[in-house]
């Protein structure tokens, strides 16, 4: 199965996060046929949070989005360790294009991840688990003494991630207005939880 | 890399608002910087944690019907109290729900800026701009269910108050007479 590259811009200056993530990538490749541990795991560590990051968005579910990240870094590797990237480079739009296409799989074929364990079985470390810091009694606190408009687009917002279009038709609002309420209410926010 | 993306765009990508060419865009940008990855993670994170401050009763808001209908289509317990104008009820608060709604109507028509007086233990406090949807002939306000939960007998009245420049004009008066669950 093909997995596509995400179109980026070649001529594009990488950073230094691309920078140590293209290295990685190449170190994996040439140490093939043997393995590089500490390259494959500083890649996976690297790269799980932001898959998890996709996975929440595309699936909006924790589990799921953790076996999305095992999923793609597993097909990943073994594309790295057998020379199936053609363009180390681009290393990111490598894994945000299996990242895409896992998730059309996950949906069309819910055995697709039992195989793959059985197939490459690797101690991947868990995904970063969401770690609600939060003081809880600082953000009620915090959230209350917000003007009421603000808090209420909050709370209605990321209730169940509702988007400005749709909120604003029940207040009566334009979205871009709910979208600058939104806005400055999490900038109070988050004022208030750092102010100690 | 130049971040291009700032916060605002990242929650509306978040939140399935840009178009589908943006919206890749900022994807792909996601999977090359870990900084920008990290930003959205924490807006992420908060907005979770807004959500939990609000399932577990600690914070008091005004809301839309709509919304009612989204806490109850999550199958949450809502206990729902609807007055009109002037009216009178006996509240409390079971252990089994975890909402109390209060449904204030009021003549909402033309109404732009609506503030609601809430007196109770002898305190007042008001809140300014209070949300609403004119539409539907009432403004629907969830107090803390943590803090009804602690409340002995106690009475509580609410004001809505229609703003205009210069002046303000009551349109609803409500009485809520707070006892525990027996």
């Amino acid at each position: 199965m093909a997995y596509a590259l995400a179109v980026r811009n070649p001529a594009e200056p990488a950073d230094e996060s691309t920078n140590i993530d293209v290295a990685l990538a190449r170190r994996i490749m040439a140490a093939a046929p043997r393995r590089d541990p500490e390259a494959e795991a500083d890649l996976c560590r690297r790269f799980a949070p932001r898959i998890r990051l996709f996975g929440l968005k595309r699936l909006r579910s924790e589990a799921a989005a953790a076996d999305l990240v095992q999923d793609v870094l597993i097909l990943a590797l073994q594309k790295l360790r057998t020379g199936a990237v053609n363009e180390p480079e681009r290393i990111a739009s490598f894994l945000l294009g299996i990242a895409r296409q896992m998730v059309i799989d996950t949906r069309r074929n819910s055995g697709r991840r039992e195989r793959l364990l059985d197939a490459f079985a690797l101690d991947l470390e868990p995904a970063n688990q969401s770690v609600d810091a939060t003081d809880t009694d600082r953000l009620g606190h915090c959230l209350q003494a917000l003007p009421e408009r603000e808090r209420s687009v909050l709370v209605m917002t990321f209730y169940d991630d509702c988007a400005a279009d749709t909120l604003g038709t029940q207040l009566g609002i334009s979205p871009n207005n709910v979208r600058v309420i939104r806005h400055r209410g999490l900038k109070h926010l988050r004022d208030c939880l750092e102010a100690r | 890399m130049k971040h291009e993306h700032d916060e605002a765009a990242l929650l509306s990508y978040w939140l399935d608002e840009l178009d589908e060419a943006a919206a890749a865009e900022v994807e792909e940008h996601l999977f090359e910087c870990d900084e920008c990855a990290a930003r959205l993670r924490e807006i992420v994170r908060l907005g979770g944690a807004i959500r939990q401050t609000l399932l577990d009763g600690r914070i008091a808001t005004a809301v839309t019907p709509a919304f009612i209908g989204r806490l109850k289509d999550g199958g949450l317990c809502l206990r729902e109290y609807r007055l009109e104008p002037g009216d009178s009820v006996y509240c409390t608060i079971a252990p089994q729900d975890d909402f109390v709604i209060s449904r204030l109507r009021a003549p909402l028509e033309g109404v732009r800026q609506l503030d609601l007086v809430i007196d109770a233990q002898g305190r007042q406090h008001r809140a300014a701009h209070v949300p609403f949807d004119a539409a539907s002939g009432e403004v629907t306000f969830i107090p803390p269910a943590a803090a009804l939960r602690t409340l002995g007998t106690e009475t509580q009245r609410m004001r809505l108050i229609a703003v205009t420049p210069g002046a303000e004009r009551v349109i609803g008066e409500y009485t809520f007479n707070h006892q525990p669950f027996l």
